[in-house]
């Protein structure tokens, strides 16, 4: 195999002494990979972005609400807090967090200026489900529901734009929103504030930027209230699918509803499903970039055409010399498979670096596929074999005497 | 005394189509080793393709040639390959080095396909542009150096791996006469080292530097002599 180094040697001093020309040969294949690397990383980007949007709502959560088969509902398609507590009951540790109350808009008021939020209302243990990142104070917590404290917490970016600090735990707000006996406007003790770490895209693609604020549950709801859905979290040591059969069993019968009325909604099955959308529209922007390098390998094939004929007399002096078809072949075959490996490596490092910068602006977390990248080098320099067979084979079998001749 | 070459009956035809060429019309004749003949005769009486007969870049359409001992008449293209890298050294008239590759790069050629490790093909190699005055050029392209120059790095590229048999279609063609000498010199040097050289030329003061002159008419030999020296 000491000729395939020589050979090897002989293809860099070819694609040196043309410079520009192996560039622009290498044009097409470096486009085509680059376009591929960064069309398929980017498709992983946003697979990644979504699983961990997913990750952000809870995997375990599933919402739970009644629905009729005419599609009209009445009271007896609503939750009251007496129902929510034999949930509780019966279920126990199989559920881990469970709500009847939801958002809702409220206005936060100091001074002359205002900020809309979201109210979340949490009971003890929201924590537990959904990581709040509490950077002054502490979270809402059992006594604040048991004691129907008008407690809230903030997020930092609420705090900068009321107060210019964040360091407001103790202080007063007034608040405009919808108790559990009708909108009012009260006084609201600041007991911590917390950090939303979302991306810029990910607080997009979760829906609005409005900020949220905690607040305990007993504020807007309490047994006298009636809830449209379930807030809930199932126990992540809980069967999902043995729960869910269970569960949806005893709403049923708990409400005197059939089993196909009851919606037991998981973010999981749309995550497989985006996921699933993603990954084929990746691979089908892939499959077009793809032919990209298709006409990068028959730009190759055109240049190794030329310069197999530009060369013939050298083919010649080496037959000549004692050069067999093979060694003939293998050179020319080196020499394109060098240019297009080259152009698919100059390719790699474009896509790769393109998707990195995306991602360093975006702040997003990239994902590059290694396997992706490897696959791409493998096909560009598997292009520039069977491209640059056709003009290897016609240098190959040039005959000596004819090939001495050309001129 | 071994013979390198044996040649009966040799015909060439090219088919061009509508017209047969009969380039070689049956020769015989038989070189020895250590011998030193020139070939002449008009242009187109078939000396080039007896050289490349000879040289195994091509086959004759009738009769045997025997190289060292072997018909070569119906040898396949690769094995025809292995023949003119061990024992052929060809000089053409228009030198035929590769370009933008220097004169060392061109002197390991036959090597490389002769698989001889690197560090050994580059001192053979260097031997051999010593051996033909060409210490100082090494590092040359082709386009740095005189014809003369050409022709002796093209020499030393022929005598590479040692071949039995040195072929030379009028190496002094694109020569003027002081180069045309040294290269003779040079020929005749390597003959006495007892490579069997043979040399297609159509001047007779090349000639006289062969001791035997085998002369061409319409591919036909006519005359096949001795050369008395003055
Ligand atoms: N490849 C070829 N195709 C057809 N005719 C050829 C070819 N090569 C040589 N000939 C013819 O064969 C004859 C001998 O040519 P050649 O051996 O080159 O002569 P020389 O070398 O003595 O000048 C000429 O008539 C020439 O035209
Ligand atoms: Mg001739």
């Amino acid at each position: 195999m000491m000729l395939l180094w020589e050979n090897m040697k002989l293809a860099f001093s070819a694609i040196r002494i043309n410079k520009m020309r192996s560039f622009l040969t290498m044009l097409g294949i470096i486009i085509g990979i680059a376009a591929v690397i960064s069309i398929v990383s980017i498709g992983d980007t946003m697979r990644g972005v979504i699983a961990d949007q997913f990750a952000g709502i809870g995997v375990n959560r599933v919402d739970v609400y009644l629905q009729s088969d005419d599609d009209t509902y009445d009271d007896s398609d609503l939750f009251s807090g007496d129902d929510i507590d034999k949930i509780r009951d019966t279920f126990g540790s199989n559920i881990e967090y469970l709500s009847g109350a939801s958002n809702q808009k409220a206005v936060l008021i100091r001074n002359r200026t205002s900020e809309n939020v979201i109210f979340n209302p949490v009971r003890e243990g929201y924590t537990k489900v959904q990581p709040v990142d509490v950077v002054q104070g502490r979270m809402i917590d059992g006594k604040d529901n048991d004691g129907e404290k008008k407690n809230v917490v903030l997020e930092e970016k609420t705090a900068m734009k009321l107060f210019k600090t964040t360091n407001i735990v103790g202080r007063k707000i007034k608040v405009s929103y919808d108790s559990s006996s009708g909108s009012e406007v009260s006084e609201f003790s600041i007991v911590g504030v917390y950090r939303n770490s979302q991306t810029p895209l990910g607080k997009l693609l979760s829906g609005g930027s409005t900020e949220k604020a905690y607040i305990p549950e007993s504020l807007v709801f309490n047994s006298d209230s009636e809830a449209f859905d379930l807030d809930m979290f199932v126990s992540p040591d809980a069967n999902a699918q043995q729960f869910e059969k269970i569960f949806t069993g005893y709403v049923a019968r708990l409400k005197n509803k059939n089993i196909s009325n009851v919606v037991y909604y998981t973010a999981k099955s749309d995550m497989q499903s985006i996921d699933s959308i993603m990954s084929k529209l990746s691979a089908a922007v892939g499959a077009i970039a793809a032919i990209s390098l298709l006409v990068g390998g028959i730009g190759i094939m055109n240049i190794m055409l030329v310069s197999v004929t530009e060369r013939t007399r050298e083919i010649g002096i080496r037959k000549a010399l004692g050069a067999r078809t093979i060694d003939i072949l293998v050179q020319f075959l080196t020499e394109s498979a060098i240019i297009s490996a080259a152009g698919g490596v100059i390719g790699t490092s474009i896509g790769v670096g393109v998707v990195m910068i995306g991602g360093a602006v975006f702040g997003i977390r990239v994902i590059v596929n290694p396997i992706t990248v490897i696959v791409a080098v493998c096909f560009s320099a598997a292009v520039g074999i069977f491209f640059g067979m056709f003009p290897a084979r016609k240098a190959a079998k040039a005959d000596p005497i004819t090939a001495l001749r050309y001129e | 005394m071994r013979e390198i070459i044996r040649i009966t009956n040799l015909e060439k035809v090219y088919d061009t189509g509508s017209v047969q060429v009969k380039a070689l019309k049956g020769i015989n004749f038989l070189v020895n080793e250590g011998e030193y003949v020139a070939i002449m005769g008009q242009s187109g009486s078939g000396k080039s393709t007896l050289m490349n007969i000879l040289g195994c870049l091509d086959r004759p359409t009738s009769g045997t040639y025997l190289l060292d001992g072997e018909d070569v008449s119906s040898y396949s293209d690769d094995k025809l390959s292995w023949l003119r890298n061990k024992k052929i050294g060809f000089v053409f008239q228009s030198f035929n080095l590769i370009s933008r590759t220097s004169s060392i790069k061109n002197v390991e050629l036959p090597m490389i396909y002769a698989k001889v490790p690197a560090t050994q093909r580059r001192k053979k190699a260097q031997e051999l542009l010593e051996k033909v005055g060409l210490s100082q050029r090494m590092d040359h392209m082709p386009n740095e150096l005189s014809g003369g120059q050409r022709q002796r790095v093209a020499i030393a590229r022929a005598l590479a791996n040692d071949p039995p048999l040195i072929l030379a279609d009028e190496p002094t063609g694109n020569l003027d006469t002081a180069s045309s000498v040294e290269i003779m010199e040079l020929f005749t040097k390597l003959n006495n080292e007892g490579a069997t050289v043979i040399i297609v030329t159509h001047e007779d003061d090349i000639a006289q530097f062969t001791k035997r002159i085998i002369r061409f008419r319409d591919g036909e030999i006519i005359s096949d002599s001795e050369v008395k020296k003055s």
